[in-house]
């Protein structure tokens, strides 16, 4: 794809989308009328090439708000107020130029490039460090992976930006959750990593904007992860939001986004008449005594055509807009920004609008006064989602299964019913059903400061955190249905609000000195708390007026409402609280910029646990060796690049687990039983496991990076071992205890994996492009689970297996051996136990030989963990055009697919059959992927849909066209003479293309959250996957 | 160097105030702890109601009807019904599961209770005693439950570890029966009758409710001298003040909760309170507010229902017309399943017809048919409809295990298992029965000793059948009589709306399997054997 090409004219940097804003940051800047000004010209040129630099700034020292921005060939005329002031010209990628004026006009400047940017600072744990230095395994995201795309939160645009970065979501819908886990399953429980934002725990990262967001960090190994002790083993995600910068005039930015979600769907039904020769085959098949429909009736469907799938009508395209706009700059001393922002994500659904708002609102200022340095920042988001009053699923199922020849609404406006769903439709609900809406406050800060005590020693003190305030109000109205049919007769009226307080107070002395000009020395020592309270309350109030719901004479409060010292109807407190203090450190050294080593650890003392065994010590060392440094390799580091070789160990740690799980509690619920026509309460007790203690993880590393032709081609890879012991676990509790237990210090788990990621940046005469490729694997076996030697979990049809030796949550089940074809292969063969099957049934193959199916006969198949993850970003400019496509997909995953996705009119709840169903078994169709069509309820249904096989399982692999831009810039002069600095407009699309072997549902949604519990996604229930059709500007002035 | 330790001194002190500013011993506020939990006999009652909710689900309640021939579950597998009336189960349907672990978990319930209600401190002795029984009747109900589905079980008489329960194995059935009556006649004495509670404890385990559990276990084990001996105290009313009530329709309506038939019932409240039941959303006609059809009576229990006449629809001189087929029958067959042309009550007493025979009536949501949302067999049920239902046919109507019509039937069929059948015991309980329920004519009411033991064990088994249509027991019945075979094989039946080329016409529903050398018995959950290897398994399983 890249083309060869003597570049020979502009150089301008891969990172210029990002950086373009700043780049030209003339703009406003007044120059003060003094007498001895003097005007100053030339040209800048590269060193390397000896070509002009267009866009480099080129600043007064004396008087940071005046600047000017070289022209496309390098040109530069700056008025500067005196003889004798100094000229600082700045570009990303080289090295900055002070130059001395010293009276002349006109003063030439080259600069040296510094293309493999080992000088820009990387956001580690507690501080920073030169990305030269850098030994751990962690990976850096800029901003310019959230610019122009349509993301509604920062996870969403992480999806694919960093190796082994694994962004999942089992829903499509406004403000549903996505899965974030780096580096594969290491736990059996919650795999997501611990989020840090501006170095306080707590904050959400889905109530960002991704406008704010200057980088990303990910903490992969335990040598960058491990100062983050008991909450590290799942790695850590570090975001750091946008800064002024010193010494800059003003800048405004101003973006704008507007698009098009349209919903689609990979299913289809069949023709309405189709699916009544299919019920009537299905019937057929089952010898039933009628068949449903008669010829007649089937002619007069296909005559009449197709009406409109229920699942179509309840979905339209919505509107989405990302609007931002910021101020910032600063002076010698202090910066400062200012961002505002605002997202309205509109619902695909139909009715009453629905959908996602976020206003967020950010200041970060920094002051330095001398020694002293403090760092602010002050972000408000309030969201507000606006939904239906019922839930989505089964708004999308009931839509599904409903075949071609109903309608939900007639001309009047009434909504109907019919044999399939008797009792509402979803468009009903949709339209007249009431809603639920969310209001949350999310206000979170963070004050940082610094005390320089010496030029080697400094004393920092952070505070911060984030208080949130959520509450909804929802109202379920009635809807009345023809010619029968209710829904929300128990008009509700709900109110639930909750306020959490997450709080960080952290203490830390740093260390940093050269000795003898080689030998580079830093320690860290730190002590901090964090703490976690909410507070939650819940007022549920049923037969409320129609029209305003409010009380009357009916109105009866709901049993489920709940004080803040309650219970949730979900069974969680609904006030809570955790603390966790700590102290952490970190010692690091090299020699030269040659030899690297690091030790750091922390100790840390969690409420979770009890008194005696509450403390729990995490330590990890690293070391790294630049090996082109070494004087021997310096031929090679000429004429080809750079080699670091890093590795490192540690021990990192896991505590989820809830609050109060060490002690034996009782709690009482209402209404567990009457007497006398009243309900009376009820206690019920979760038992302990006072020995509850942390988990472990033992993490070994190793890496390379590298990079060639001088800096063009960067190349980075590792492997990671990874051994997590003490993993919190329920035993294995037979039922004849009587009541389940809580986790349990009990199972061990490998993880092995890899990482790989290069970019390699093209410059061309014209023409820059450059691709970015990062693809990463891991693959975890349990070692050890002493609750006994296995424990299967039945996940719908199948089971998944928990058993030493194989990965977490295998499926398990049945495997097929193609169909019975006739009657004699029926005759003696070995079928699941009780079964009499016919020709076109599956066949089971018999693995004990015992001439039967059964539990003994079970397959382990794949385990529906995502591996070989990939990404890959192309960008190319042309001139004033730009273009970046991203590609993001899954290598191999085992996914499983059920309900009426698989089944012909599944359990009898389904009404139709979709398109890829056709491909049954018939006599003339014997290598069907499914079998023939049977009633729920026969024999036949029974042996092919209700025993578990690896029919319901599917090849999860995809590459997906996740976001594609096209942008076009004016050049420098046009967009001066608009009083701007720069203006590009482009076209965003997301979602456009997927390649996938399973065609007839999203591969992206995942079938299994976080916690690899079991989400219902998969089944008919998904919300429609969108594609984004958008249009966007950005502007600076 | 001076300076820098000036600065430093500050970092102590900052020190200091970190760690005072949360502290690691938290306590929760929700919730009580092992210390703090056993202190009052309130307290202590909230964990035996726990136990009582525990007895039995209404889903269970209802559903165990289409585990038998006389209902089918067409939608979805509800409480496994539809696999078991099939036959085509195996160890790991989730309804064994269910059960199994359900019952368990309420065993534990009481087993707390017993060992740890003498913890509460200064309480009234006698509170104690009765509250300890009713957790020990509770108990030997669920083992009473767990033994005749499953035979051999893990007897519990105390609380286990959890390494304990890992590795118990099973105790044989006649041990676990002979447990369960032992506690029956050891709490007996501890217990109120029905005459001594207060209407604030309606609903609470009383003398009759251990008698009638106690006869109900006998009956089971076929101990025929001993029901007779334990029913006929009953009856003498030994154990409180019983009766049938007056209105065989009225006897499962709202109004009438508490009657004198009611020896023990499961506890709702109103239909608008949390604690009530919903399982009529998909029972009822759906013109009377249920969503769809997933459970519907066969014909097989409508052709079980007498002609007014006291015949059986195929007796001779019957009178039976298969074109007017629901005319001159058992009234109770009225109160207990809704047909084509059913004459249904409003909750204002206006009456409507239900048309459910294709054709009548077209396109009104409770007509047959073929595979859609409503009725499978052409049959709705009738019985325990609450018409003052709340919203999605919720209802507060108890649900009654124990009737005293159960105490004439289990007297009358002891009495004739032994012979000893006459026409006083017949009129002390068919015939009260029969003219409770609405039946006039002297030949359905009298006695006819020119029936031998056999015949009448037919007249007396059907009785049954009908007396008790969709109220869970059928299942019980077959599986002891041992007529699973004959009932459970073949086709389940609906109305007469099909072709007559195929079964005379009549819709064969649902093709049943039923092995005797295995389907007795349910199988030990795969998932419990997995974990406990000491779990033997029931035969041919």
């Amino acid at each position: 794809m890249m083309k060869q090409s003597n570049c020979r004219r502009k150089r301008i940097l891969l990172v210029r989308f990002l950086l373009t804003g700043i780049l030209y940051f003339g703009g406003y800047f007044y120059a003060t009328a003094q007498s001895q000004k003097i005007q100053v010209k030339g040209i800048v040129t590269s060193a390397s090439d000896k070509l002009s630099l267009p866009g480099v700034s080129v600043v007064d020292v004396t008087d940071p708000r005046n600047g000017v921005n070289a022209d496309f060939d390098g040109r530069y005329a700056i008025t500067v107020n005196s003889g004798t002031t100094t000229l600082r010209f700045t570009m990303l990628g080289y090295k900055p130029v002070d130059v001395k004026v010293n009276g002349r006009s006109e003063i030439n400047v080259v600069m040296d490039s510094e293309i493999s940017s080992l000088d820009e600072v990387v956001v580690i744990g507690y501080g920073t460090q030169k990305k030269r230095k850098v030994i751990g395994a962690l990976d850096q995201v800029n901003s310019q992976a959230f610019e122009g795309r349509p993301s509604v939160n920062a996870t969403q645009a992480l999806q694919g930006k960093a190796p082994s970065l694994i962004i999942q979501q089992t829903n499509s819908e406004p403000g549903a959750g996505l899965s974030i886990n780096i580096r594969g399953i290491s736990t059996l429980n919650n795999n997501g990593p611990l989020i840090v934002i501006d170095g306080i725990v707590g904050g959400d990262i889905n109530s960002l904007n991704p406008a704010d967001i200057d980088n990303i960090s990910v903490l992969k190994d335990a040598g960058s992860a491990a100062i983050y002790g008991s909450r590290a083993n799942n790695g850590v995600v570090l975001i750091t939001t946008k800064k002024g910068s010193k010494g800059k005039p003003m800048a405004i930015q101003y973006s704008s986004l507007a698009g098009f979600n349209n919903p689609f769907y990979f299913t289809k039904p069949v023709h309405g008449y189709e699916n009544a020769m299919l019920r009537n085959e299905a019937a057929f098949n089952s010898d039933a005594a009628n068949a449903v429909f008669t010829s007649a009736q089937i002619a007069e469907l296909k005559a009449k055509g197709d009406t409109e799938w229920f699942a179509e009508e309840i979905v339209k395209p919505a509107l989405q807009l990302n609007q931002n706009l910021s101020v910032s700059g600063g002076n010698e001393n202090s910066t400062y920004l200012v961002s505002l922002g605002y997202l309205d994500q509109e619902s695909n659904f139909v009715g009453p609008k629905k959908g996602m708002e976020r206003y967020n609102f950010r200041i970060n200022l920094t002051n330095e006064f001398g020694k002293f340095k403090l760092t602010s920042s002050l972000a408000y988001s309030k969201q507000k989602i606006s939904d239906h009053s019922s839930s989505t699923s089964t708004l999308m199922v009931d839509a599904f299964r409903v075949p071609l020849y109903y309608t939900q609404k007639d001309k009047d406006g009434n909504y109907l019913t019919n044999d399939v769903l008797q009792q509402f439709n979803s468009l009903g609900i949709l339209e007249q059903g009431g809603f639920r809406r969310y209001n949350n406050d999310d206000l979170f800060g963070s004050l940082n400061a610094e005390y320089k005590l010496t030029n080697f020693l400094k004393v920092k003190g952070v505070f911060g955190g984030r208080l949130w305030n959520g509450s909804m109000f929802s109202r379920t109205k009635q809807v009345n249905f023809l010619p029968q049919g209710i829904y929300g007769a128990d008009r509700d009226t709900r109110d639930e609000t909750t306020k959490s307080l997450d709080l960080n107070t952290q203490f830390m002395l740093e260390f940093n000195k050269n000795f003898a000009g080689v030998h580079n020395v830093g320690a860290l020592i730190g002590v901090s708390n964090e703490n976690h309270s909410h507070r939650a309350s819940a007022l549920y109030k049923k037969f409320t007026d129609p029209d305003l719901g409010t009380p009357g004479t009916e109105t009866v409060i709901g049993d489920d409402s709940y004080n803040s010292n309650g219970t949730k109807p979900d069974g969680n407190p609904a006030s809570s609280k955790n603390s966790l203090n700590s102290l952490f450190g970190r010692a690091t050294y090299d020699y030269n910029d040659k030899y690297f080593a690091e030790v750091s650890f922390r100790y840390d003392g969690s409420s979770k646990f009890r008194d005696e065994i509450r403390w729990g010590f995490f330590p990890a060392a690293t070391v790294g060796y630049a090996l082109t440094k070494e004087n021997f390799m310096e031929n090679y580091r000429d004429k080809v690049g750079n080699i670091k070789l890093k590795s490192s160990y540690g021990i990192v740690g896991n505590q989820n687990v809830g609050d109060f799980q060490y002690q034996t509690t009782y709690f009482t619920f209402q209404n567990a039983y009457g007497f006398n026509n009243s309900g009376v309460t009820g206690t019920g007790y979760n038992f302990s496991n006072a020995e509850l203690q942390w988990e472990k993880a033992a993490t070994f590393n190793v890496g390379l990076e590298a990079d060639f032709f001088k800096g063009a081609l960067s190349f980075s890879f590792d492997y990671f071992d990874k051994v997590t012991s003490d993993i919190l676990i329920p035993p294995q509790v037979p039922g004849v205890f009587g009541t389940k237990l809580p986790d349990f210090n009990d199972a061990k788990l490998g993880n092995r994996g890899w990482e790989v990621s290069a970019t390699y940046r093209h410059k061309g005469k014209v023409l820059n492009q450059s691709l970015t490729v990062n693809i990463g694997d891991s693959k975890n076996k349990v070692l050890h689970y002493s609750g006994g030697d296995e424990k299967l979990t039945g996940v719908e049809e199948l089971q998944v297996l928990l058993r030493e030796g194989l990965p977490f949550n295998s499926y398990v089940g049945l495997k097929r051996d193609g169909y019975f074809q006739n009657w004699e292969q029926i005759q003696g063969a070995a079928v699941p136990d009780g079964l009499s099957v016919q020709p076109g049934d599956n066949r089971y193959v018999d693995a004990n030989k015992d001439g039967k199916i059964d539990d003994n006969d079970k397959f382990i198949f794949g385990n529906p963990f995502p591996r070989y993850t990939f990404g890959a970003t192309y960008t190319a400019d042309y001139k004033n055009f730009d273009l970046s496509i991203f590609i993001q997909g899954v290598g191999k995953r085992t996914m499983m697919i059920r309900g009426e996705l698989v089944e012909p009119f599944h359990y009898n709840y389904g009404m139709t059959m979709y398109t890829h169903q056709l491909d049954y078994w018939t006599p003339q169709n014997p290598d069907a992927r499914y079998p023939r069509l049977a009633n729920n309820g026969t024999q036949s249904n029974t042996n092919n849909f209700r025993r578990g096989s690896d029919m319901y399982l599917y090849d999860g692999a995809y590459a997906r066209l996740k976001n594609i831009q096209l942008g076009y810039s004016l050049p420098a002069n046009a967009a001066e003479k608009l009083g701007m600095s720069r203006f590009r407009m482009y076209v965003s699309g997301q979602n456009l293309l997927t390649l996938s072997k399973v065609k007839f549902v999203d591969p992206e949604l995942s079938e299994f959250n976080n916690n690899l519990s079991p989400s219902g996604a998969n089944s008919g229930r998904a919300f429609p996957t969108q594609a984004y059709y958008g249009m966007g500007i950005d502007v600076s002035f | 160097m001076k300076n820098i330790f000036k600065q430093i001194k500050f970092i102590p002190v900052a020190l200091l105030l970190l760690v005072s500013c949360e502290d690691l011993d938290l306590a929760p506020e929700n919730v009580f702890t092992d210390s703090t939990y056993w202190t009052s006999v309130e307290k202590a009652q909230t964990f035996l109601n726990t136990a009582y909710s525990q007895m039995q689900n209404s889903s269970n309640f209802f559903y165990n009807e289409a585990l038998s021939d006389n209902a089918f579950n067409g939608r979805g597998d509800n409480a496994g019904a539809a696999s078991i009336a099939a036959g085509i189960y195996d160890p790991s349907l989730g309804r064994l599961k269910s059960e199994w672990n359900d019952r368990y978990a309420g065993i534990k319930t009481c087993n707390l209770i017993i060992e740890n209600i003498d913890r509460v401190p200064n309480a009234d002795p006698a509170v104690i005693a009765r509250m300890t029984a009713e957790a020990r009747f509770l108990r030997a109900f669920q083992h009473f439950q767990l033994t005749t589905w499953f035979g051999d079980i893990p007897l519990l008489k105390k609380d286990p570890s959890l390494q304990e329960a890992q590795t118990i194995t099973r105790t044989s059935h006649a041990e676990v029966v002979q447990f369960v009556l032992d506690e029956l006649d050891a709490i007996a004495p501890l217990l109120p009758k029905n005459t001594q509670l207060t209407n604030a404890e309606r609903g609470r385990i009383t003398m009759g409710a251990v008698a009638a559990l106690k006869a109900r276990v006998l009956l089971y084990e076929g101990r025929w001298a001993d029901v007779i001996q334990t029913t006929e105290k009953f009856m003498a009313m030994d154990y409180g003040q019983y009766g049938l009530f007056s209105s065989y329709e009225g006897l499962f309506e709202a109004k009438n909760e508490y009657n004198s038939e009611d020896i023990l019932s499961l506890q709702y409240a109103t239909p608008t309170e949390p604690r009530s039941w919903g399982e009529f959303f998909d029972m009822a006609p759906i013109s009377a507010g249920a969503r769809l059809n997933a459970l519907a009576p066969t014909q097989e229990l409508v052709d079980s229902y007498l002609m007014l006449n006291g015949k059986t629809i195929n007796e001779a001189g019957s009178g039976y017309n298969e074109n007017m087929p629901y005319m001159n029958r058992d009234p109770r067959l009225t109160s207990t399943v809704v047909y084509d042309q059913y004459q249904w009550k409003e909750a204002n007493g206006s009456i409507r017809t239900i048309n459910i025979k294709p054709g009548t009536a077209p396109g009104n949501p409770d007509e047959f048919v073929q595979g859609s949302s409503a009725t499978s067999t052409g049959y709705y049920t009738r019985k325990y409809y609450d018409v003052e239902h709340g919203t999605d046919l919720k209802s507060g109507i108890n649900l009654m295990l124990f009737r005293y019509a159960d105490i004439l039937l289990m007297y009358a069929e002891a009495k004739n298992e032994l012979s000893q059948m006459n026409s006083s015991v017949w009129d002390q309980t068919i015939k009260a029965l029969r003219i409770r329920a609405g039946f006039t004519d002297a030949a359905a009411l009298s006695f006819n000793s020119a029936l031998g033991q056999p015949a009448l064990q037919e007249i007396i088994r059907n009785e049954r059948r009908t007396e008790f249509g969709m109220e869970g027991l059928r299942i019980f019945d077959i599986r002891r009589w041992k007529i699973a075979e004959d009932v459970l094989n073949g086709y389940a039946h609906g109305a007469k709306f099909g072709p007559t080329s195929v079964d005379n016409g009549y819709l064969r529903v649902n093709l049943r399997t039923f092995d005797p050398d295995k389907h007795y018995l349910w199988p030990v959950p795969r998932d419990e054997r997995l974990i406990n290897t000491n779990l033997s398994q029931n035969p041919n399983w």
